[in-house]
């Protein structure tokens, strides 16, 4: 979500009953605005909460040109420090999927993950993982897997860097039902022929994004509309704890997740 | 210096004699761009006045980045199909329906108001008796402020209407209290849930149809039942001895009776009576603010025992099919009742102090060991309020549970299995399953310190609303085990508690659904049943041996002698 617009998004935001007080407002746009400047980032995005014992983790997201490769991630504790979060290795992002441990709340702590499906004695059966690095992980899994636009939010430009849309108008009320206006923010998984062509429309500076509606199984996303149907809101039952709110016919949408970082797995006995 | 130079054009038309002109040039190009095309009978010339028409009348910033999207808008809209051939088509907007429920709502909710203002004026005296009769409906609106400064919550919008439907509950249901119990998710819609006392009236009614329906008639279907199974496997046994006889020629080896199933079920495990136990809250929802309330049944052992074993997301249909492992009986609706009696057992908590046994008007002597599991409990008028530091203890030492711990039996009162059994046990002996333990579970007012963890995670979280302005800060109560479940207490004397999430316990590291139960032996393990090596030929010469009839009589002639040594020596 813009964390200039954070004010009149508010009313919008409900993750599993969570709002955005406005003490939590104020703070966010007054440290990001600040860690914006410092960074020159064109815009600064409030990406959500990690729940942890001893103190939530606040993540933010900063993107320079290119709005899906030149992201990067904050996170802080105090509002006063954000510390920048490196990009996750492969094995980090295997890691943190297993581990069964709440976060700490102290980024420096090493924890232990036992990786049950290698054999025993292997030397990488029991391997170290610090929480600031398995905070990126997590984050870099969610992103993967569930942060969305709708279609037309970001559009690829002829040079091939992706841009917010700043013409960007919203859902008509029918495409905004669809789970296929739905599009996965992340380098596209699909082949570019077939997110294209699978639709009537096709449009090749919105469609180079992996629409949602192929995600297996179906039915692992949410897709209500609320307040007499003005709002859409998606949730994933991957990642309890995700939001996404478009408010039909306006450029208005945002992404937050609120949750203690757990990938929920049992997502096929739910359906 | 014109002369100097000339162009291609000019060349020609020096060449044929003709002179160019800019005004002939132009019509040539514009006749260009006015080409119509044959698919869509548009020109390029419109278009383009369409798009400047459009950038400079609406002026949006670095239109050049963006030429592409705006050319293609003008042409989207010039293709938008035209709903003018029939004169009066008005298309509603799709909230319609909605709003139209919700005027129903509001209009009987502020009908009923001013005819209580009328009482009101009228009979001044009776105002206090007609207190007794409305029901006392939690002050939402209130709640939901406080939830909002720590961050938790409703929208307005839907706080409001939410709150109108409560009142609407009141009055058109026999209540006594209401309260919002929280919000569940679902596939396709979600659920409000009511939280409510029934009038006495309403109780004694339900009481009343519950003794009539379960107590004489459960023990007869059961035993009709039975017989009748007994029945059919005498009769199964019957056949097959007639069959025997049939087939005169080759007689069949003579079989060993088909086994007959020794397993008893377990007695079932009786309801609690509406208004005790888990049931002693009746529950209301519906999907929408407006709608209907619909009053979801009462909650037996059983169901919570299945739902207790399986995961499942609600779908927003109250008649929908549950298919889980152990089969559940009944459809969403129990389902959800169940899941709600969990919740509310599991996440109802206050600060110490904040509710008391009896009324708490005089001090009771009450005695905890009797019946504490259903005792009930008021709100405390001597509560005072705790601190922020007490309450953001982290040992959660001034939070209490107000929710009756549900036993793994499924209620919250422990049933004597073995109660109506006990004179029969004592003629036939222990064949019986020996005597259970009684189950205790923590008594209410039980704090939070008590609560199991969960894989170094605590049962709750607490936070403060505000870091900057400790005067104003309440705490809040996050359940990780519920995840969605919330409390709040100000240092004031306010407390509530709210669930909105999935219905989904958090069971760490994930769920694996119940296994098949072993099979049963068919026959009681004995020599006959059981393998064994065959045996070798010295075995069965050492048996025959042993075996052997008893040597004849010594009165017998030598022959006989003669024949038994020579076996004798052929054997060595």
């Amino acid at each position: 979500m813009d964390v200039h617009k954070l004010w009149a998004y508010k009313e919008y935001v409900n993750v599993n009953g969570f709002m955005l007080s406005s003490e939590l407002i104020s703070l966010l746009q007054s440290s990001l605005t600040v860690l914006q400047v410092e960074n020159h980032f064109t815009h600064m995005q409030y990406w959500g909460q990690i729940y942890a014992i001893d103190g939530d983790y606040h993540i933010a997201v900063g993107t320079t040109r290119d709005a899906i490769a030149d992201r990067k991630y904050y996170y802080t504790t105090d509002f006063k420090f954000w510390g920048l979060l490196a990009r996750p290795k492969k094995k980090y992002k295997q890691l943190s999927l297993l581990t069964t441990f709440p976060f700490r709340g102290d980024p420096s702590l090493k924890i232990k993950v036992l990786d049950e499906a290698m054999e025993e004695h292997h030397p990488d059966r029991c391997q170290e993982m610090q929480e600031e690095k398995r905070l990126a992980a997590t984050i870099s899994n969610i992103c993967d897997e569930a942060e969305i636009c709708a279609r037309g939010q970001l559009i690829k430009q002829p040079d091939g860097t992706v841009v917010i849309n700043p013409n960007f108008y919203g859902l008509t009320g029918p495409e905004a039902k669809l789970l296929k206006s739905y599009l996965h923010v992340r380098p596209a998984q699909q082949r570019w022929n077939s997110n294209l062509l699978t639709r009537q429309d096709y449009n090749y500076s919105m469609d180079f994004l992996d629409s949602i509606d192929q995600d297996i199984p179906s039915g692992c996303w949410n897709l209500s509309l609320e307040q007499c149907g003005t709002v859409a809101y998606l949730k994933s039952l991957y990642w309890p704890g995700m939001s996404y709110f478009h408010k039909v016919k306006t450029p208005d949408a945002g992404f937050l997740y609120i949750g203690n970082g757990k990938k929920n797995f049992d997502v096929p006995f739910l359906i | 210096m014109s002369k100097t130079f000339m162009l291609e054009p000019d060349l020609i038309a020096a060449g044929e004699n003709v002179m160019p002109e800019l005004n002939s040039d132009l019509v040539l190009a514009k006749n260009f761009l006015k080409q119509q095309s044959a698919a869509t009978a548009d020109s390029l010339y419109d278009h383009l006045v369409d798009i400047v028409q459009k950038i400079l009348t609406q002026k949006p910033p670095d239109v050049v980045d963006n030429f592409e999207q705006y050319s293609w808008e003008v042409k989207h809209e010039k293709f938008r199909p035209n709903f003018d051939l029939l004169n009066d088509v008005y298309l509603s907007p799709p909230q319609l329906a909605l709003v139209r429920r919700m005027d129903e709502m509001f209009r009987l909710v502020a009908s009923k108001s001013e005819k209580m203002d009328e009482m009101g004026e009228e009979e001044q005296e009776l105002d206090l008796e007609e207190e007794d009769t409305k029901p006392r409906i939690a002050d939402l609106i209130d709640n939901n402020y406080y939830f909002k400064q720590a961050g938790y919550g409703l929208p307005d919008s839907e706080c409001y209407a939410l709150y109108i439907a409560l009142n609407m509950l009141g009055i058109k249901e026999p209540v006594a209290t209401v309260r919002f119990f929280g919000k569940i998710f679902g596939t396709k819609a979600n659920y409000y849930v009511a939280e409510t006392d029934l009038t006495i009236e309403e109780l004694d009614r339900r009481i009343r149809e519950f003794e009539m329906k379960d107590m004489p008639g459960e023990g007869e279907g059961l035993d009709e039942d039975r017989v009748q199974e007994a029945e059919e496997q005498k009769e199964m046994v019957g056949e097959g001895e007639g069959r025997e006889e049939k087939p005169k020629e080759p007689v069949p080896p003579k079989l060993p009776p088909i086994p007959v199933s020794t397993w008893q079920p377990p007695p079932p495990i009786p309801v609690e009576r509406p208004g005790q136990g888990v049931n002693k809250k009746v529950f209301w929802v519906c999907n929408n603010p407006g709608d209907q309330w619909i009053c979801l049944p009462d909650v037996t052992p059983d169901q919570i025992r299945v739902a207790r074993l399986s995961v499942r997301c609600m779908t927003g249909d109250l008649d929908a099919e549950i298919q889980t492992f152990p089969p559940f009986e009944g459809t969403e609706r129990n389902y959800l009742r169940a899941q709600i009696g969990r919740i509310q057992a599991a996440t109802s908590i206050s600060p110490q102090g904040f509710y008391t046994f009896g009324s708490g008007e005089e001090e009771e002597d009450i005695d905890l060991e009797e019946g504490a599991g259903d005792m009930a409990f008021n709100p405390n008028p001597f509560y005072q309020g705790h601190t922020l530091k007490d309450l953001m203890d982290s040992n959660m030492m001034y939070w209490v549970h107000h929710g009756r711990h549900i036993l793994k039996q499924g209620r919250t009162i422990w049933w004597n299995p073995n109660a109506g059994m006990e004179e029969g046990l004592e003629e036939e002996e222990d064949e019986g399953p020996p005597p259970m333990e009684p189950e205790t579970g923590p008594p209410l007012f039980t704090t939070l310190s008590e609560d199991a963890r969960l894989e170094g995670l605590p049962a709750w979280t607490s936070r403060v609303s505000s870091k900057l302005t400790p005067e104003r800060a309440l705490v809040t109560m996050r359940s990780n085990v519920w995840p969605g479940a919330v409390a709040y207490a100000t240092t004031g004397k306010r407390s509530e508690c709210m669930y909105v999430g999935w219905g989904l316990k958090c069971q760490p590291p994930n769920f694996s659904p119940l296994q098949l139960p072993r099979p049963q032996d068919e026959y009681i393990i004995g020599p006959e049943v059981m393998e064994m090596a065959d045996p070798t030929f010295a075995d069965e010469e050492a048996y025959r041996i042993a075996h052997l009839p008893p040597p004849p009589p010594p009165e017998l002639p030598g022959e006989g002698e003669g024949a038994f040594g020579e076996e004798e020596e052929d054997e060595d």
